[in-house]
């Protein structure tokens, strides 16, 4: 496990605030980060370091939360405690702030691009889930007010290859949506977090889905279709969501963050206690009932509460991070021989 | 995530509260007047930190309200860890967020950063324990109620010093 | 200069002006206006004139300017022509309402206000028209009025505010009227209204009788009471309290008459009736602004405070008894304190009418049990309530007060902690005047007995602090005459003790007894006979012991020894000149006659010891005679306290005497008290041929003692005190002694000494040169010293080579620091440079010097320090991780400082500075944490 993650690269990416987030665009060259001076910056490789290639300033009048690239890397979204989501538009190295998607009565949580590009979702703590749909002029409309949550939306995120949203709330809950004649309907929540559900990754499948809570554990659910072959029983046609593996014991507080590689299947995590952590399924588990092992564990990964990590999409083992003490760090993640 | 700020005339929920005495001001030791020896920070300076919060409806400290107490104040220097207890007044008392907040911004703004703070309740001290302090532990919730500037004038006068 | 006739034909054509278009008005006013002040006005114009004015002029739509005029020929009127205008009766009255009504302008605002002061308190008839004259100016009550900016006629609301109250507390007229107002304001949400309500109230109360308040005596309380029991402002809460003080006082004052209600009596039974039953809830909120609002208004007046206090004393006492928390007590007896020291206030009037003596028995019962409780807090209200309690008249019963002195005898010696034990030290010295034959009985003799007595088995340590106290009670005590004469001899005795080895003795200890002695040497002073008493018994033996100490000294004996060590020596120098400032002439002439030969002759013969096994010499030469000498600082401490008129004998032999040893001698202190006592002489010799030829003598055994040789810090000494005692003094001599020292500045060797030595210069010394010795101090010393050397000091520093540029940067922030606030602040822009080049100077005391004289800058300064805003952040940011403790202390109470320059100044460097900041809250000294703790908040 010793040296199986090391540090690559830090940088003060937000001095003087918290970095809140990160997000690779689809190609893996640009990372965008934001944070709680309302700025956004985008970060590009040069030589051997990592550069500003662009900040965009002048789009929210408050903290941005997160931000997401489209699937064709030509569009970023970023949602803010403003109450509105910005779409920039990028050409070359510059960024032009193309809409502003107004709607949620109080700060917005986070946003997500659906595989196509054709769908967004955004989220609040007016407990509600917004589906909008994108045209070619790049009008944006809304399609659906989900308002299946109880409390404060903390995530959403989209299936990597079905248009299935899942969200992530206050209310320790994950639902999952998907269209129905024309609307969007909740089509399953899943229960067991005891505690706020802070973000939520796929497998590269789209299977199976982790969440991570202040609960201080991160859960493993997988999906069965009707009339799958382990004969898991499923209330109705829609497939059914089980929670296969929970792994506890493993954080000391809340976890912030999961990120599940699409090339790898390492999964990371964000912690309170400042600390990364990186866990892979143990190869000779079986898959209904999964064990994970606990493959690297970096304890003061950043000075602060780590609050989000992101595997590139790109190159393997390559791992971005960002803290509340404002910086962002790069990681070089190699599986152990023996774990 | 805190309901109305207080005044407008509105009658207080708790008018007549009891009153503690304060404690004095900590004396200075030799040890602390040396400049080679190093002092640990501990629960009484932590107490200090906090004990001279206004309560927002009441013309008194924290201290005096016994809302904070130097016993249910717990810091261990070497983990890095502070864990503070405070005691509303009264099981309904509609600003025990607002408190709660005010001992939290004190204790981030004037301890290093590499603390985790925790604030909670006294257990079995308010109706909405658990969801005043599920708001407290909530760090998105807490930094987008600081970016509100009306709410984070009342912090600040919770936290001023006393004309 | 007109005639009267003139003026006469004058003043008519201007009243038919009057009449004309009003374009012509201003001019006609102007031209009024000269007229009145003419003094050979005709009678019977004045009041013409004043005719036509309210007649013919709308003088509300004239301009400000205009206004001001007519005021203005108005309040001439009234200064010269009183009589005539008053037989005009109340129409002048009306006229004049006419004219103010209205009005909007403060300046006019002012001089109308005034107007009817005047109206008001020379008695002109307002006939019908009271009402109306008090509409037309509480119309602006409460002013509510915020200057312009950039106002150049500076008129403050403040000014606004006293000259409206003047008008409406002016008389009684009134009272029908404002008293509605002044509760209808109270009871509003303003606190700006609320103050200058309970603020007029108490005006009125001083004019108003029983007959005004009485309709609105309910509703004033009832307000009263609620400001005080709810209010959030302190401010607010004192006022209310204030006025409820003038309320009761004034109906006081009222004379009863058999048929009338006694207004006075209905009132404070209504604020029992409100306050009392809160007295009985120690723990609840209201229990505090109950007692304040009571004792608000018993210290009103004697029969208030009778009636109160009769009635809630003894509730308290039962109260006390029934609450058995020591928390519970303290609060029941905080607030018995504050009855009884309202009784104090009253308390000599009647001694058989107090209303305090039927409680006598369990008043006293009440407090001893406190001074027994194991709470301090207890033991310490308790102290104070009795310490009260015996300053009453006839309270305390001679067994009462036996009781109460060995109950403070107790706590001297035993109280676990120090806070009650020094309370109970402090109680002793104010009661021990009104009894001391108590005192001196029972507590004085308790503690000689202690300190003579020899215990060995509780352990030497718990010895020690037991004689400690002792010594700082008989101190404590000594605040009678009867008392002085027993507790001298017990101090001196304790001095006597030490060579002969009877009590183990270290220098602290000996100290302490010389730290006793000065205290009764300060309580003395007052009094002439004491004052003699104590100099004659304690100067005498001080030098009897320390003279045979010095004798001894060939002997080796360690005991005697102890008693010439500097810290010892030190010790006994305020003793000596406390014991000789306040002397009168003639006794000090007579005891310089016998001290000076002592040390030129060595005439022992007035000592109190016969013997002394050889002679003393101390000014002969020799090794033999080093311990001698060093009772020259005795001798300092001696002739330089006299005051000026008394002579000193021999005084030009004394004078060489000392030149030659703090030139000569290898013993550094020995070497200073000789050179401060030659500085304390000269600064109070008469000016004249005498004292330059002195002066001439000492400079060049000065030049040639700092030319060269091992007693180059000697000299140097020596110029230092001499330039003290002659800078003080603004003698000429003193700026050619202060060039010496600014050219030494760039000395290697001693450089770094003169730069201290500027601190020297400008601080007030404790033992010589100073006010209360009779040095000659001219107050505006330091300005000067500054306006001479400090242009000096910068062209030096610039001057000088790298080595020693931190010198002058030194000398500089010592003279800076020790300079008054203002004139700092004025000659600031020239100096600022340097201070900022001195923040980087590595040496730690110019430094912290440096910061500790920007830091007041920056508050009272803001706008030239706003101009070095970049190089402050950053150099005091810098320091705060500097090695030493006291500069990282320093340097964030500038940093928190910096928050009172104008905000768009510090804005931009708030995210860097709070950032900064952060390292400093992990700092390892938790005194540095707690400035960093404020400083960031601020920011």
């Amino acid at each position: 496990m010793k040296d199986s993650l090391s540090l690559l690269a830090r940088i003060p990416a937000h001095p003087d605030s918290r970095c809140w987030f990160l997000a690779w665009d689809p190609s893996g060259t640009l990372l965008a980060s934001c944070g709680g001076d309302r700025s956004i910056r985008v970060w590009g490789k040069e030589g051997s370091g990592w550069v500003c290639k662009s900040v965009l300033g002048e789009g929210h009048q408050r903290t941005i939360r997160k931000v997401a690239w489209s699937p064709c890397g030509s569009y970023l979204a970023s949602a803010s405690f403003d109450a509105t989501t910005c779409i920039w538009k990028k050409s070359q190295d510059e960024f032009e702030c193309v809409t502003t998607l107004e709607g949620h009565e109080n700060e917005v949580k986070s946003v997500s691009w659906a595989p196509s590009g054709s769908l967004l979702a955004t989220c609040s703590r007016d407990k509600s889930v917004w589906v909008w749909e994108v045209d070619e002029e790049d009008e944006y409309e809304c399609v659906s007010v989900l308002n299946a949550h109880t409390q404060d939306v903390k995530h959403v995120v989209w299936h990597p290859n079905q248009e299935l949203l899942a969200s992530a709330s206050y209310d320790d809950t994950v639902k999952l949506y998907r269209e129905e004649e024309d609307d969007w309907v909740c089509c399953a929540t899943l229960e067991g977090h005891e505690s706020t559900v802070w973000s939520l990754a796929f497998d590269q499948s789209g299977e199976r889905l982790a969440s991570c809570s202040d609960d201080k554990t991160v859960r493993i659910w997988h999906q069965y279709k009707p009339g799958n072959e382990e004969g898991m029983v499923c209330s109705s046609a829609d497939p059914s969501w089980k929670c296969i593996c929970t792994l506890s014991g493993f954080h000391t507080r809340t976890i912030y963050d999961v990120a599940w590689c699409r090339l790898t299947g390492a999964l990371a995590t964000a912690c309170g206690d400042d600390a990364i952590r990186i866990f892979e399924e143990e190869p000779l588990s079986s898959p209904q009932q999964p064990t994970f092992a606990l493959t690297a564990h970096m304890p003061r990964a950043h000075s602060q509460d780590v609050n989000c990590v992101a595997w590139n999409p790109k190159e393997p083992g390559l791992l971005a991070s960002c803290s509340d003490d404002g910086e962002l760090a790069f990681w070089k993640y190699q599986r152990p021989e023996v774990c | 995530m805190v309901g109305p700020a207080p005044g407008g005339g509105s009658p207080l929920e708790n008018a007549n509260p009891l009153i503690y005495r304060r404690s004095g001001e900590r004396p200075v030791t030799a040890r602390e007047e040396d400049d080679e020896l190093p002092d640990s920070i501990d629960d009484r300076e932590i107490f200090d930190l906090i004990r001279s919060i206004n309560d927002p409806e009441h013309p008194l400290t924290l201290e005096e309200l016994n809302v904070v107490e130097q016993v249910r104040v717990k810091v261990n220097d070497a983990e890095s860890t502070v864990v503070v207890e405070f005691t509303p007044t009264i099981p309904h008392c509609s600003m025990a967020t607002l408190i709660g907040l005010s001992i939290k911004v004190k204790l981030i703004r004037s301890l290093p950063e590499r603390f985790k703070v925790d604030v909670h309740i006294t257990p079995g001290t308010h109706a909405s324990e658990h969801a005043v302090n599920k708001q407290l532990a909530d760090k998105e919730r807490v930094a987008a109620a600081l970016e509100n500037s009306h709410l984070l004038e009342v912090v600040n006068q919770c936290l001023s010093a006393r004309s | 200069m007109l005639q009267e006739e003139e003026v006469t034909h004058l003043v008519l054509f201007y009243e038919n002006r009057l009449k004309d278009h009003h374009l012509v008005i201003p001019a006609v006013l102007q031209g009024l206006h000269a007229l009145s002040l003419c003094e050979v006005l005709a009678p019977g114009l004045a009041v013409s004139v004043l005719k036509a004015i309210f007649q013919e002029v709308h003088v509300q739509s004239l301009p400000q300017l205009d206004r001001h005029t007519v005021y203005s020929i108005i309040t001439n009127f009234m200064h010269t022509r009183e009589e005539e205008l008053k037989g005009l009766g109340a129409d002048f009255t009306f006229g004049f309402i006419q004219v103010m009504d209205g009005e909007k302008d403060p300046r006019n605002l002012l001089v109308a206000f005034q107007i009817v002061c005047d109206l008001i308190l020379k008695d002109y008839v307002l006939g019908p028209f009271v009402e109306e004259l008090f509409e037309v100016t509480s119309c602006y009550f409460p002013i509510d009025f915020t200057p312009p900016p950039n106002d150049p006629h500076c008129i403050q609301r403040e000014d606004l505010i006293v000259s409206l109250r003047a008008v409406l507390a002016s008389t009684p007229q009134f009272a029908e009227f404002l008293l509605p107002l002044l509760i209808e304001k109270m009871d509003s949400e303003m606190q700006s209204a609320k103050l200058d309500s309970l603020q007029t109230l108490g005006a009125c109360c001083t004019i108003y009788g029983q007959k005004e308040l009485q309709e609105f005596l309910p509703s004033l309380w009832s307000s009263l009471r609620r400001e005080v029991f709810q209010t959030a402002s302190e401010k607010v809460e004192a006022e209310a309290l204030a006025a409820l003080h003038g309320l009761s006082a004034c109906l006081s004052r009222s004379v009863l008459s058999s048929d009338t209600e006694d207004l006075l009596d209905s009132f404070l039974s209504s604020i029992l009736q409100d306050c009392r039953h809160h007295l009985c809830e120690p723990d609840m909120k209201l229990v505090w602004p109950s007692a304040k609002l009571l004792q608000a208004a018993a210290g009103a007046s004697f029969r208030a405070g009778h009636r109160i206090t009769s009635s809630v004393v003894p509730l308290l006492l039962e109260q006390y008894n029934q609450h058995p928390q020591s928390s519970q007590r303290r609060t029941i007896l905080e607030m018995l304190l504050g009855f009884l020291e309202v009784q104090q206030k009253w308390g000599h009037e009647d001694e058989e009418e107090s209303a305090l003596l039927c409680s006598r028995a369990p008043l006293c019962s009440v407090l001893f049990s406190a001074l027994t409780d194991p709470s301090v807090q207890l033991q310490l209200v308790g102290i104070r309530a009795l310490t009260v309690l015996g300053t009453l008249p006839g309270l305390l019963a001679p067994p009462d007060v036996q009781l109460v002195v060995d109950h403070l005898t107790r706590l001297v010696l035993h109280a676990d902690d120090s806070q009650s034990c020094v309370a109970a030290m402090e109680a002793a010295g104010s009661l021990a005047p009104i009894y001391p034959g108590a005192f001196s009985g029972r507590m004085v003799q308790r503690l000689a007995e202690e300190l003579q007595s020899e215990r060995e088995e509780e352990g030497r340590r718990s010895m020690q602090s037991l004689r400690a106290r002792c010594l700082q009670a008989l101190a404590a005590v000594s605040t009678h005459p009867g008392i002085v004469h027993e507790t001298i001899p017990v101090l001196l005795q304790c001095l006597r003790q030490v060579p002969k080895g009877n009590v183990p003795a270290r220098a602290c200890d000996v100290v302490a007894v010389c730290q006793s002695l000065q205290q009764v040497a300060v309580q003395c002073q007052r009094d002439t006979e004491s004052c003699w008493y104590y100099h004659q018994t304690v100067v005498p033996c001080l030098l009897a012991v320390t003279v045979q100490a010095a004798m001894q000294e060939n002997a080796h004996s360690p005991l005697g020894k102890l008693l010439l060590e500097e810290e010892v020596l030190s010790a006994m120098v305020p003793v000596v000149s406390a014991a000789s400032a306040h002397l009168c002439p003639e006794l000090a002439a007579q005891s310089v006659s016998q001290l000076v030969p002592l040390f030129l002759d060595g005439e022992v013969s007035f000592l109190p010891q016969d013997s002394f096994p050889c002679p003393f010499q101390p000014f002969q030469g020799g090794q033999h005679v080093a311990a001698q000498r060093r009772l020259v600082a005795l001798l300092m401490a001696f002739v330089c306290s006299l005051p000026r008129n008394v002579l000193i004998p021999q005084q030009d032999r004394l004078l060489q005497e000392l030149l030659a040893l703090s030139c000569s001698c290898d013993c550094p202190f020995t070497a200073t008290a000789a050179a401060k006592c030659f500085a304390g002489l000269v600064n109070k010799y008469p000016a004249g041929q005498q004292l330059d030829q002195l002066l001439e003598t000492a400079v060049s055994r000065m030049e040639a003692g700092l030319a060269e040789g091992p007693l180059r810090s000697q000299a140097l000494a020596l110029l230092l005190w001499v330039t003290k005692g002659l800078v003080l003094r603004y003698h000429p001599l003193s700026s050619r002694l202060t060039d010496k020292l600014l050219g030494l500045l760039g000395d290697a060797e001693l450089g770094p000494a003169v730069a201290d030595g500027f601190s020297l210069l400008m601080a007030d010394s404790p033992d010589v040169l100073h006010k209360g010795c009779h040095a000659d101090v001219r107050i505006m010393f330091r300005q000067r010293f500054f306006t001479d050397s400090v242009p000096k000091l910068v062209q030096g520093f610039h001057a000088a080579g790298p080595g020693v540029k931190a010198n002058y940067l030194k000398g500089l922030s010592h003279v800076l620091n020790h300079l008054p606030r203002p004139v700092l602040v004025t000659e600031l822009p020239t100096l600022l440079s340097l201070l900022l080049e001195a923040l980087s100077c590595p040496d730690h005391v110019v430094q912290l010097s440096t910061l500790s004289c920007l830091q007041p800058l920056l508050l009272e300064a803001p706008h030239v320090m706003s101009l070095h805003v970049d190089t402050l952040v950053t150099k005091f940011l810098g320091l705060t991780s500097s090695p030493a403790m006291a500069i990282r202390i320093a340097a964030l109470q500038c940093v928190h400082a910096l928050t009172s320059l104008p905000v768009p100044v510090v804005l931009p460097y708030k995210p860097r500075v709070i950032r900064a900041l952060a390292k400093p809250l992990d700092d390892m000294k938790r005194l540095v944490r707690k400035e960093a703790v404020v400083a960031r908040g601020e920011w």
